[in-house]
């Protein structure tokens, strides 16, 4: 038996289109859908409400908390990322001994689960047992322990815990692309009596442009949605209120509150915001060459 | 080759300072979670602290194993990540293989809906998909589960494996076929054992991401005994006086197979091969 290449083409491609579409791009749309409704998360009726929940959210102080807490949130820790991770990933480039070894444990808080991270840090951060404290007192740099838990620092610590677990990626995209710049380009930069300086900013930071704007646009798209490392850190309980998210505030409609209608909303926009802001990212940065 | 940096030289000494700075603040964590996880109690709250247990012990171990359902998790976590994988890589190897071998209509249309989707946040999806599943009513099953990773990973998959298949020469197959042997003999033969690489180290990306989700399974499972590790371990922390030592020890058993895995994939991620592959 025969079958044409179209066609076998097609048959083997079908299940991962079907369970894309299905799962994925079908949910999305849902999510619209159910956006103008008021549907309580258990319960399967629902009533059509046009466009109140938007209204509604427009109105409501907690969701405008929840976009500047976002924002705080995700522009902190992906400056704070690109710049460590760089940083990183040049000493990863240099040539010593145990080099590989490093490079995989610096690799590794981003392999582990996130809960992982957020029981290590819990641990390091607690504020009467916790290593932080015991050390930041022991050299002087503060004379009471820090609740590192409590309202006043519980961003900063969600900044230094992410910061932590996702650093990595940026190392591990930039130390890639650093491998192939050809060492030529150095040689003649140093013939020139250009200086380490001058050398970093003339000829690595144009060679990773193209990875840096990738990588931006991929880590901010992810911190922007992160859930699990904000929602773990509290629970809902403490603090929560001074780390609560976008992607915190609408799972909480949804599953605290059971609001799903409300919920879909706030996915809707989170998506919306996204949509924008990537098409301003292109726009604004995109040259011809790249992907 | 550049030259090795030696201990003597200034700039030597200056980067073996900053590897020696980074080593610590990424391993550090690690060292502290596993010496906490071997100390008794009383040396768990002492201050100021100990670096290394003094009167080393696998007490937490022991709680963790006989008050906590942890086993349980284990084995769900195991089961469900596995299944995924499996699904996951049988579907996107045949998705890739026709991507790159095969031409059709629509062929790059479904290239670029598989990059869009790659973008896609859980948060985003999960509240529709929690509804839908509760109306097919699947909630609460393992099921559930292996699908929403499945369909999670099918875009990197396809993707990585994608521009793995297209290293691999057309010419192979079709000098395989044109010796007699029919396609799916030349991709058994030919193709897979070429291609087997690659196809491990995505099932691995696919296993890691599944192991370490959190959110698909606080909001599909309801049960305790169908809960996977992420999850039965964040919930110890309901409990009212947060025992460090058995956490700490249900940390590090839950890291082991990362770490055991991340061993086999360690290179091809720093030649830059798959960064993207899991997201957070």
């Amino acid at each position: 038996m025969k079958i044409s290449t179209q066609k076998a083409g097609i048959i083997l491609i079908s299940p991962s289109v079907f369970l894309i579409c299905a799962l994925l791009v079908y949910p999305v749309l849902y999510g619209v859908w159910l956006s103008f409704f008021k549907k309580h998360s258990f319960f399967p009726e629902q009533k059509f409400t046009g466009l109140a929940n938007y209204i509604y959210l427009m109105k409501d102080s907690e969701f405008w908390m929840s976009v500047w807490y976002g924002t705080v949130y995700s522009v902190s820790t992906i400056f704070l990322q690109i710049a460590i991770g760089i940083i990183a990933a040049l000493i990863l480039n240099e040539a010593f001994r145990g080099r590989n070894f490093v490079r995989g444990v610096v690799l590794f808080p981003y392999m582990i689960p996130t809960v992982v991270a957020i029981i290590l840090w819990k641990w390091l951060l607690n504020n009467q047992f916790g290593l932080v404290n015991y050390l930041l007192m022991a050299v002087g740099i503060i004379e009471d322990p820090l609740s590192w838990m409590g309202k006043d620092h519980i961003m900063t610590s969600l900044i230094i815990i992410s910061v932590w677990e996702f650093f990595p990626f940026v190392v591990l995209s930039v130390l890639a692309r650093l491998q192939t710049i050809p060492p030529a380009l150095y040689e003649a930069a140093k013939v020139d009596g250009a200086g380490a300086l001058s050398r970093f900013i003339h000829v690595t930071l144009p060679q990773l442009r193209n990875v840096l704007f990738v990588v931006i646009l991929l880590r901010s798209i992810w911190m922007f949605t992160k859930f699990d490392t904000v929602w773990l850190l509290t629970q809902g309980g403490g603090a929560e209120k001074y780390i609560r998210t976008l992607p915190v505030y609408a799972y909480m409609r949804t599953f605290m509150y059971y609001q799903a209608g409300l919920g879909s909303t706030l996915a809707v926009i989170m998506f919306g915001i996204l949509v924008v802001s990537t098409a301003v990212y292109f726009k604004m940065f995109r040259r011809e060459e790249e992907i | 080759m550049t030259p090795r940096n030696t201990f003597f030289s200034l700039r030597g000494q200056q980067i073996y300072w900053c590897a020696a700075i980074l080593l610590f603040l990424t391993a550090f964590p690690f060292f502290w979670m596993i010496s906490t996880s071997f100390k008794p109690l009383r040396e768990i709250f002492v201050f100021p602290p100990y670096l290394f247990p003094k009167d080393f012990t696998l007490a937490n171990f022991d709680r963790l194993f006989e008050q906590t359902r942890f086993l349980t998790y284990f084995r769900n976590s195991v089961f469900v990540s596995t299944s995924a994988v499996v699904l996951t890589m049988t579907i996107a190897s045949a998705g890739a293989y026709s991507l790159t071998r095969f031409k059709f209509y629509g062929r790059e249309k479904i290239a670029s809906l598989i990059l869009f989707t790659y973008m896609f946040a859980p948060i985003m999806i999960v509240i529709p998909f929690y509804v839908l599943i509760k109306k097919i009513g699947i909630a609460n099953t393992h099921l559930a589960l292996i699908m929403a990773y499945t369909a999670f990973c099918l875009p990197f998959s396809l993707w990585l494996l994608r521009a793995f298949f297209q290293s691999i020469p057309m010419a192979l197959e079709e000098a395989a076929l044109t010796d007699g042997a029919g396609r799916i003999r030349a991709v058994i033969y030919v193709i897979f054992p070429l291609a087997l690489p690659g196809i491990i180290a995505t099932g691995i990306f696919t296993f890691i991401l599944a192991w370490n989700d959190y959110i698909f399974v606080r909001i599909l499972i309801t049960s305790d005994e169908l809960k996977t590790l992420s999850v039965g371990i964040a919930d110890l922390y309901n409990a009212t006086v947060i025992d460090w030592g058995m956490i700490m020890s249900g940390g590090m058993l839950i890291t082991i197979p990362v770490l055991v895995f991340f061993i086999f994939i360690q290179r091809y991620l720093i030649a830059g091969w798959g960064a993207g592959a899991i997201k957070g």
